[in-house]
């Protein structure tokens, strides 16, 4: 696969490697694209093949091995620990389970999307801005949750749990959003109005979004591109109805069978 | 940046800094599982063997004997019987471990190819020379070698069609009849039933309850409430930040490991210490005199250590989940355990102290025994003093202190869970 350089590009990874284990697994191998700001992106890929490491490598949960990673113009790969946190406050990020504290109300998660702008002492006393309790109920409102505001987290389904999610993101006014599978752990009416939300954030406030999901036709009917990853290696790169036949065998193997997601 | 080029790139593996040290790891691995089986099997053996002795002698006899032969002869004997053991049959260290003597090609083993790895066993294994190889030496020339226990197949034979079942089965009946060598007397067991008449007295003062105590024994109950209420308070205090020190989750780094291993050494090593024992410690090192102050301390020293061990535990055992989305939010350390860790353990840690408080109100009557205060030691005098109308109804009062608080604690932690 060859990388086409873009005119006006947002985030930039280069020859992005990821190991593990002293050298037994290779996550990640000489990974390079580029996105351009505004882009909805798709990353597919069986499972293990990458997906959630290269989203933690772009806001270094996990740390890769070597290689660049560049975005808005600055190697997030170099920065020192307290840089990138102000750095991560750009980048919101959904998951695969949510990662909610389930002891904690649905506020109170919301609440926390807004820790990395809130100085270090008023965080560890919990004492939010008048501002910030505003705009979490309002963000709590935009994903149809206001009523449950004070619900613990434990006691919602799992299509709410991920809205719960989302409203956290919004806290932080996302430029960037990863969503690390999303919908996987959810059924497929549920999966669409998670999915609209992450559309709406990528239409209405800018964001950029990366996603990884499981389902082609999710990818095809979100993505604005979509990439494909195979054992940690770039095997497609471009628009979504440019997946036909021969390249899905490539990316799922000879066995696979499409399934749709209505 | 030169490290993972080594595995992208077509240069051999040797070559590499990571290459070689795979290689030692690999080694050390399969050093590690030859020698592991053998020392289970060995140890196993020899424990059975001192057993064995020890019976036959108590009970034939009429000595006492550990090996009945020479030790060199124990030694090679032991050696042997694990060695015929590993190669010939399916061992007990070899079933812990999840391996089997098998061949690395084709299906079954040849009883040929299991006298060569016996005897070349004696070469390459024990010695460790096979291990300098990749793979060991003895598994290249034999074809044999300790591979991960298949379970498809056939049926898994009952434990009496086991060897290693057979071993354990033999295990537990010579243990038993060597402790029952050891522990009781035909005599004993006579005078247990023929003097039966001779404590009515005894039991008779005790359910007759001398009730001018009353005042003196509240006294005493309130103090050991107290004594388990300041032990624990005071354990939390330092339990708490110490139990973050003692989770394998959050000490990474060879120095961070180095911390949390002495600390959950030191930690066990003062829990294995009853706190009967520490109150004696600390009756020596307070004061001559006897007092409640000593008792507190001793139940202090090993609360830390017990709850240090409970929360650490529960630390280990965390959802990872919400500190990577708090910490992909940009949050800082502090924030990260305030957000998302602490919420998750506040319930537990508060369970574990009542459950603590519990234990102690009921330690802190054994801690009076030996004169650490409060109604343990009311109870020790008057059981000295052979009192024993005074000392049923201090019993009796104990009975309904430790129930009322099992039954508070147990109705408190069911409301946290």
């Amino acid at each position: 696969m060859v990388w086409q350089p873009m005119a006006n590009p947002y985030l930039v990874v280069e020859h992005l490697t990821k190991v593990y284990e002293r050298g037994q697994v290779l996550a990640l191998r000489d990974l390079s694209f580029a996105v351009e700001k505004g882009e909805f992106l798709v990353v597919i890929g069986l499972s293990g093949s990458g997906k959630s490491t290269l989203l933690r490598c772009i806001n270094r949960l996990i740390e890769p091995t070597s290689g660049k990673i560049w975005l808005d113009g600055v190697d997030v790969t170099r920065l020192s620990q307290a840089r990138m946190r102000r750095v991560r406050r750009r980048i919101g990020m959904i998951f695969q389970q949510f990662n909610l504290v389930d002891r904690s109300t649905a506020i109170g998660n919301v609440l926390t999307g807004r820790l990395g702008y809130l100085p270090g002492w008023r965080a560890l006393l919990g004492w939010f801005p008048k501002e910030d309790r505003e705009k979490a109920l309002a963000n709590l409102e935009r994903v149809g949750l206001r009523d449950k505001a004070y619900v613990r987290v434990d006691q919602l389904s799992g299509g709410q749990r991920q809205r719960v999610g989302i409203a956290r993101a919004l806290m932080q006014d996302p430029e960037v959003l990863l969503a690390d599978e999303p919908v996987s752990a959810l059924d497929p009416a549920t999966s669409h109005s998670i999915m609209q939300y992450l559309e709406q954030m990528n239409r209405h406030d800018g964001a950029t979004v990366i996603a990884s999901l499981h389902f082609l036709s999710l990818a095809r009917r979100y993505g604005t591109r979509i990439i494909a990853l195979k054992d940690g290696q770039l095997v497609f790169d471009g628009p979504p109805n440019a997946i036909d036949n021969a390249k899905f065998k490539e990316i799922y193997g000879e066995d696979a069978e499409e399934v749709e997601v209505r | 940046m030169g490290y993972p080029e080594g595995y992208l790139s077509e240069r051999p593996a040797w070559t590499t800094g990571a290459g070689i040290q795979d290689a030692l790891a690999r080694r050390a691995i399969a050093a590690r599982r030859y020698l592991g089986v053998f020392l289970l099997d060995a140890g196993a053996l020899a424990i059975l063997w001192i057993l064995v002795s020890y019976v036959y002698a108590w009970y034939v006899l009429g000595t006492t004997a550990y090996t009945l032969v020479p030790w060199w002869a124990f030694a090679v004997g032991v050696v042997e019987a694990a060695a015929v053991w590993g190669s010939f049959g399916l061992s007990l260290g070899q079933r812990l471990l999840g391996r089997a003597l098998g061949p690395t090609q084709g299906q079954e083993a040849s009883s040929g190819a299991r006298v060569r790895y016996f005897l070349l066993w004696h070469v390459l294994v024990l010695p460790g020379v096979g291990f300098l190889f990749d793979p060991p030496l003895h598994e290249r020339v034999t074809g044999l070698g300790l591979r991960p226990r298949g379970t498809e197949g056939v049926a898994p034979a009952p434990w009496y069609r086991t060897s290693a079942g057979l071993f354990v089965a033999a295990l537990l009946v010579v243990t038993c009849a060597a402790a029952v060598g050891v522990t009781v007397s035909w005599s004993a067991l006579v005078r247990l039933f023929r003097q039966a008449g001779e404590t009515v007295d005894f039991w008779r003062a005790l359910v007759s309850p001398d009730t001018s105590i009353l005042l003196d024994a509240g006294r005493d109950m309130i103090v050991t409430v107290f004594m388990a209420v300041l032990s624990t308070l005071f354990a939390v205090v330092v339990a708490v930040p110490l139990s973050f020190f003692a989770a394998r989750n959050l000490m990474r780094g060879p120095l961070g490991r180095s911390v949390y291993t002495v600390l959950r050494g030191a930690m066990s090593i003062i829990r294995s210490i009853e706190p009967i024992i520490w109150a004696i410690i600390f009756l020596v090192w307070v004061t001559a005199l006897r007092s409640a102050f000593a008792g507190i301390l001793a139940l202090w020293v090993h609360s830390i250590a017990d709850l240090v061990k409970l929360y650490a535990e529960r630390l280990e055992a965390i959802d990872q989940g919400p500190i990577e989305a708090i910490t992909s939010s940009g949050a800082g350390r502090l924030s990260v355990l305030r957000y998302a860790i602490i919420p998750q353990i506040v319930n537990p840690y508060i369970s574990f102290t009542l459950y603590r408080w519990d234990i102690n109100i009921r330690m802190a009557t054994v801690v009076g025994l030996v004169g650490g205060g409060g109604i343990g030691q009311r109870l020790i005098n008057y059981i000295w003093g052979v009192q024993y109308r005074q000392a049923g109804t201090v019993m009796i009062l104990i009975v309904i202190l430790v129930w009322a608080i099992d039954y508070l604690s147990a109705r408190l932690r069911a409301k946290l869970a």
